[in-house]
């Protein structure tokens, strides 16, 4: 059953719609709902391609679809099929395409398109009972696969950028770190060739000067 | 003194001696002292030598001396100088009294001249008033004035100052030289500013020449010696910006030296002056009354509210009064001067009131730089920030922080100083703007406007009509209600038992499911009983065709009120919205339950009287808090013409920012059309969405206090959880600090709400108001209007508590108290007798005391009013807007008939023949036929002797008739016509209520006591005063103990 449902915009995060009484009879929603801005957040970044996706949360599942640079987005049930969530995402991003298409990217307003919220409403009704024969019937079609959608945790999708970051700086450690041991590797390479060729120098420099000493005195 | 004096001659700029030295001096010093504004108070402080005189700067305004004392009077000044010159001598050591006369005297001269030389010489014309620097150009054009008064020259005859004072003093000297210098010390540039708006010095300065040398001698020839040397400290010190702090207003005001040129002219002009004086608009001329004065020289507020504009045109960025009014607009800057100001000191904010065409207010979207704020104190951005460090930083006019500009905002500052993008940006310009709130602001998305109505339709409701009309109006809202397509809508009945409604859209009729457990309420539909508007738009009108029917019949009589509400909370809990509540009776079953109280004559008088004003049961006052948290706002509808305990249920409107309305005795076929109206009004008026406001206002003060009809969130912020235009708050303000040292004080006024068209919004207003030193300034400035709107709540609130009498009795106190003030202002230097003095600006607030005093929820004793009049009256005059307010404590009456047999009169002249008469029986003409209309209800008072011709045409074939019975319609004749279409127009002119029209005969008792007499406010009715009387017993108070 659907929870909550969300449009936003991927390029900056910025929310466009939202299903209407979403978090009636959820005790911690707003906690789902800074996940889900944290997962847009990320979105924005540039992380998790992947334009379908479930994210596990708690007793919930997250799933998404990317399309044209917006980001919809519900949570249901972990039992909720979730070929019907994507179904459901799917009727709204056409609904959604439909009537906001062309103003999608000069919306400068958060909730700018908040009137969808009538239509999420009517079509979250139609998702609510799996056993209608119309859902029945939509998750008999194989026409929709949804097998190879990957799932994951939310800890797992919220901690990737944090992972990311940790990467990069670590790398970046490494590289100056490296460059400091070629430095002293240099400096260790010369000291080691004076240690090996200053005896035989000093050895030569002394033959050498007691020749000319010779050579002055006789 | 000496120490101070020395300073000022030899450092240049440091203005900090002069003030010195003038605060010292006393009246003396205060004189010559070119501010001009000062000049009022400055006589007011020689002759009184207040105490707090001292910190009295050069504070106000521009509102010249009010007071106006007869021209035989000005001559005197000379007189009442040297009694002026003691007190300032105080302060200092004994032996300086002498001194100090001739030293204030001379200052004013040197001052006046150093600036006005350098000042004309480098540009001669007037600079234009920078708009930023508010006392300049505040304070300019009242120098014009103030030049002409100055009155005296330094008194010749002033005891030769001591020579260790002679360097000092020389810089009058300096006079002379100063015209030569001519030619401009550099030392202007501090500002130039509007200070010289005021009359050219020039030839004023010429002719005082005369007069000021002769002086001079006798004042000290060791002074001229150090004379040459003097031009250029003088010139260096003609401009010096910063004046104590104490100063008020005035500190750092860089104008400030530009006025002293007006003082230039001594004497000589004095009589002109006087004339200039008293053209001044400002004035405030205290007025007299002899007792037994004939009553048509009393102050009436004939010509409607006056908005006080002076200080819009000062500060022309302030916002427009219509959303916020001070109390006065000079801020005190001690404590104890504000203790002295007996009158309330706050504001009332309308956040919302109704912009005519063409000056609505800007919408602005910031994008992608977020809102500018201030990091500390939270300010929004506005006119008064100042830009500094090349535009890359901005200055909080609130706290003085300083903040960076975002990139996204920055925009180069011009040569002045002001961002070159000004004219593109409505918030730097304007006092009041929109601004669109990003996510921040936002716990939740936008709700869509809710609108769920909780209709009784128990056996009264059927038989008054009230179902009937009711369902109509709705009905016929529909289309109009505010937030297309996303607007929601809900029903839910009841009578002994709760009736709820499933407007599904796929249903096409909808189903009713009846709850009859009263006690454990639950909620049979999880949805589908608040629907979508546009989806169900065919289920709720069939919802709505058939209501009336379905309850035509309904013989029960019981009603479960509390039980009902607690469904419809239950209901909208998850979104808010508002709640309409139609209540017919005293709600009888379930939570909730109420008693027949009231009514009894015994509890008047006791100390328990006031208990019966009050919630009787706590369950409203905890579901009124309840529904604010969740954002639903209460209106109450009652139409009962038996007692329905409005006390309890005005509370639900009370603490969520809603409304009652209450139709005694509701006959559809009489109160028909008001019910219409309102509820249309009510349903389609703009309204903003879960809402918040706060108040923000400069360092050193605070709001204290917060009276109208909201929940208080924390210590500032208001809960309303549907506000709209017809709904004003008042608040009071307190002062935290004992000294403000900032010459002005802002105000920022934030309603943070959801648009009905989805948009999160927050409204700005932001104003500035001066802070003053002379208590004389804060009368001068006083706002009548806002005054009685906060005095009118006080009382109303104080009969919460207290005894209708007591609540009285506190508003002729505080009246009398201010005047009595006013008085000791004043009194030594008129010869007052036996007069009564005010303000002009509060010339009518004695006036409105009266009429607050007899307006309903306060008037007279159990028999004048019935307790549900008085409470409905009381919520509703709780949040009033000031106009509003003003109109219905002193209604118009005017006189038609005359109007009505011109033949070719039209509209257009309503103003110029209806005008409006003073509120005394005396004032009606028994030939006549008279409109009164106090904003709620029109009477058409039909004298005795009125010509039967009129009332044969007005009345048709009824006009015999009794009247009661008689309603009034448009007849075939163009008399008829014209009158309706004049009630059309007056009705039009005020859309938030519906005003009724009565008509009543005179001499037709009862009704025409309790329709019509009883408003006539001058008049003595039963056990009320007259105004002659009223002004009598004030004038008898504040003589006591003056």
């Amino acid at each position: 059953m659907v929870k909550m449902t969300l449009i936003a915009r991927v390029t900056d995060g910025l929310p466009l719609a939202e299903g209407l009484d979403d978090g009636r009879d959820l005790p911690d929603s707003d906690m789902y709902k800074q996940q889900v801005k944290a997962l847009f957040k990320n979105l924005s970044r540039g992380h998790n391609e992947a334009s379908r996706m479930s994210v596990e949360t708690g007793p919930y599942v997250f799933h998404y679809i990317i399309e044209g640079r917006v980001c919809y987005l519900t949570m249901c049930d972990r039992s909720y099929p979730k070929k019907l969530a994507f179904q459901y995402l799917e009727d709204l991003r056409n609904e959604f395409e439909r009537v906001n298409g062309p103003n999608i990217e000069t919306a400068a307003r958060p909730y700018a398109f908040i009137k969808f919220d009538t239509f999420i409403q009517k079509t979250k009704k139609l998702y609510q009972d799996t056993r209608t024969q119309r859902n029945i019937s939509k998750l008999n079609d194989e026409l929709y696969e949804v097998h190879q959608i990957m799932t994951r945790n939310v800890q797992e999708v919220l901690g990737v950028g944090e992972k990311l970051d940790q990467v990069s700086e670590m790398s970046s450690r490494l590289t100056s770190e490296s460059r400091i041991y070629a430095d002293k590797a240099k400096d260790l390479n010369r000291q080691a060739l004076i240690r090996k060729w200053a005896p035989v120098a000093i050895v030569l420099g002394v033959v050498f000067l007691l020749f000319w000493v010779k050579n002055k005195l006789w | 003194m000496i120490l101070q004096l020395r300073v000022k001659s030899s450092s240049g700029h440091d203005l900090k001696p002069i003030a010195a030295v003038e605060s010292v001096s006393c009246c003396a010093s205060s004189r010559p002292f070119p501010l001009s504004h000062s000049l009022r108070a400055i006589v007011n402080m020689e002759n009184q030598g207040y105490p707090n005189f001292q910190a009295r700067p050069p504070p106000s305004s521009s509102s010249p001396f009010a007071s106006a004392p007869p021209p035989g009077v000005r001559p005197q000044s000379g007189g009442p100088e040297t009694v002026g010159f003691r007190p300032p001598t105080r302060p200092f050591t004994p032996s300086a009294p002498p001194v100090a006369p001739p030293v204030g005297a001379m200052r004013p001269f040197q001052s006046p001249l150093v600036s006005q030389i350098p000042g004309q010489g480098i540009r001669p014309p007037p600079p234009p008033p920078s708009s930023n620097s508010f006392p300049s150009t505040t304070y300019g054009p009242p120098g014009g004035g103030s030049f002409q008064r100055f009155p005296t020259p330094p008194p010749p005859s002033g005891p030769p100052p001591p020579q260790t004072l002679a360097g000092h003093l020389s810089p009058p000297m300096s006079l002379r030289p100063q015209q030569p210098m001519g030619p401009p010390p550099q030392s202007m540039t501090s500002g130039v500013p509007g200070g010289y708006a005021s009359p050219p010095p020039a030839p004023g300065f010429q002719q005082s020449m005369p007069p000021v040398n002769p002086s001079y001698p006798g004042v000290g020839g060791p002074p001229q010696p150090s004379f040459p040397g003097y031009p250029s400290n003088q010139v260096l010190q003609g401009p010096p910006s910063s004046y104590p702090p104490q100063t008020g207003g005035f500190a750092q005001h860089p104008g400030q030296q530009n006025m002293h040129p007006s003082y230039a002219p001594p004497t000589s002009t004095v009589q002109a002056l006087a004339e200039d004086f008293n053209s001044l608009s400002l004035t405030n001329i205290p007025g007299s009354l002899e007792p037994g004065l004939d009553r048509a020289s009393f102050p009436r507020p004939l010509d409607g509210d006056v908005e006080p504009n002076s200080f819009a045109e000062m500060y022309p960025m302030n916002c427009h009064s219509r959303y916020l009014r001070l109390t006065t607009s000079a801020i005190p800057s001690s404590q104890s001067l504000a203790s002295r100001w007996h009158l309330p000191l706050g504001a009332v904010v309308c956040p919302l009131a109704e912009a005519p065409e063409g000056e609505e207010v800007p919408l602005i979207d910031f994008g992608s730089s977020g809102i500018i704020r201030c990091r500390r104190c939270r300010t929004y951005v506005n006119p008064y920030v100042t830009f500094t460090d090349s535009g890359r930083k901005w200055r909080c006019n609130i706290c003085s922080m300083l903040n960076d500009v975002p990139g996204e905002y920055f925009s180069h500052l011009d040569a002045t100083g002001r961002r070159m993008d000004m004219d593109q940006r409505p918030e730097l310009t304007k006092g009041s703007v929109e601004i669109i709130a990003p996510t921040e602001y936002m716990v939740r998305p936008p709700m869509p406007p809710i609108y769920f109505f909780l209709i009784d339709v128990s056996f009264s409701a059927a038989k008054s009509g009230m179902l009937q009309v009711a369902a109509q109006t709705i009905k016929s809202c529909l289309d109009n209600l505010p937030g297309y397509p996303r607007t929601q809508i809900g029903f839910i009945t009841y009578d002994s038992t709760l009736h709820f409604y499933n407007m599904k859209s796929s249903l096409s009729q909808p189903q009713m499911m009846v709850v009859s457990d009263l006690d454990d309420i639950f909620v049979p539909l999880p949805d589908d009983l608040l629907v979508n508007l546009s989806e169900s738009r065919n289920v709720v009108e069939a919802f709505l065709d058939s209501l009336p029917l379905m309850f035509q019949n309904n013989v029960n009589v019981e009603s479960a009120f509390g039980p009902a509400l607690k469904a419809a909370y239950m209901v909208m809990n998850q979104l808010g919205g508002k709640l309409l509540i139609f209540q017919n009776s005293l709600p009888s079953l379930g939570a909730g339950r109420l008693k027949l109280r009231g009514e009894d004559p015994r509890v008047y008088g006791t100390d328990k009287e006031y208990t019966l004003r009050v919630a009787e049961d706590n369950f409203y006052k905890q579901m009124a808090a309840d529904c604010t948290k969740f954002q639903i706002g209460i209106n109450v509808y009652a139409f009962s013409d038996k007692y329905t305990d409005i006390a309890s249920l005005g509370t639900l409107s009370k603490y969520t920012g809603g409304q009652v309305y209450y139709y005694p005795g509701f006959q559809s076929s009489i109160h028909g059309d008001k019910l219409r109206h309102e509820l249309a009004r009510d349903l389609t008026r703009e309204t903003a969405w879960e809402s918040v406001m706060r108040i923000r206002c400069g360092k050193g003060i605070r709001f204290s206090s917060y009276h109208g009809n909201f929940m208080l969130r924390s210590t500032d912020l208001l809960a309303l959880p549907a506000v709209d235009c017809d709904k004003a708050y008042a608040m009071q303000l307190t002062l935290e600090e004992t000294l403000l040292t900032t010459p002005t004080v802002y105000f920022q006024v934030a309603l943070l709400y959801t648009a009905s068209c989805g948009e999160r919004r927050i409204r700005v207003h932001t104003a500035v108001a001066p802070v003053v030193t002379d208590l004389g300034e804060m009368y001068r400035q006083a706002d009548t209007g806002s005054i009685v709107s906060v005095y009118t709540r006080l009382a109303i609130e104080k009969t919460l508590s207290g005894k209708l009498d007591d609540a009285r009795n506190v508003i002729q106190q505080k009246i009398v108290k201010a005047l009595r003030e006013y008085r000791n202002l004043h009194s030594v230097q008129h010869r007052l007798g036996s007069r009564l003095i005010y303000p002009e600006s509060l010339k009518f607030l004695p006036l409105y005391g009266l009429a607050i005093c007899k307006s309903t929820p306060l008037q007279g004793g159990p028999a004048d009013a019935s307790l549900d009049e008085r409470c409905a009256a009381g919520f509703t005059m709780m949040s009033l807007p000031v106009k509003k307010l003003l109109k219905l404590l002193y209604p118009n009456v005017f006189r038609v008939d005359e109007w009505l047999l011109k033949p070719s009169a039209d509209l257009d002249d309503l103003k110029d023949v209806l005008k409006r008469l003073p509120l005394a029986a005396e004032n009606l003409d028994s030939r006549g036929l008279y409109i009164y209309d106090d904003g709620f209800r029109l009477v058409l008072w039909f004298g005795r002797m009125l010509s039967p011709d009129i009332a044969k045409n007005l009345l048709g074939a009824d006009f015999a008739a009794e009247l009661s019975r008689v309603t009034l319609q448009e007849q075939e004749n163009g008399m008829s016509k014209k009158l309706m279409r004049l009630i059309k127009k007056v009705r039009e002119n005020d859309q938030s209520y519906h005003p009724m029209c009565f008509l009543v005969r005179q001499g037709e008792q009862p009704r025409e006591g309790f329709l019509f007499l009883r408003y006539l406010i001058e008049d003595q009715m039963g056990g009320s005063t007259s105004y002659v009387d009223w002004i009598l017993q004030i004038h008898r108070h504040v003589q006591q103990n003056a």
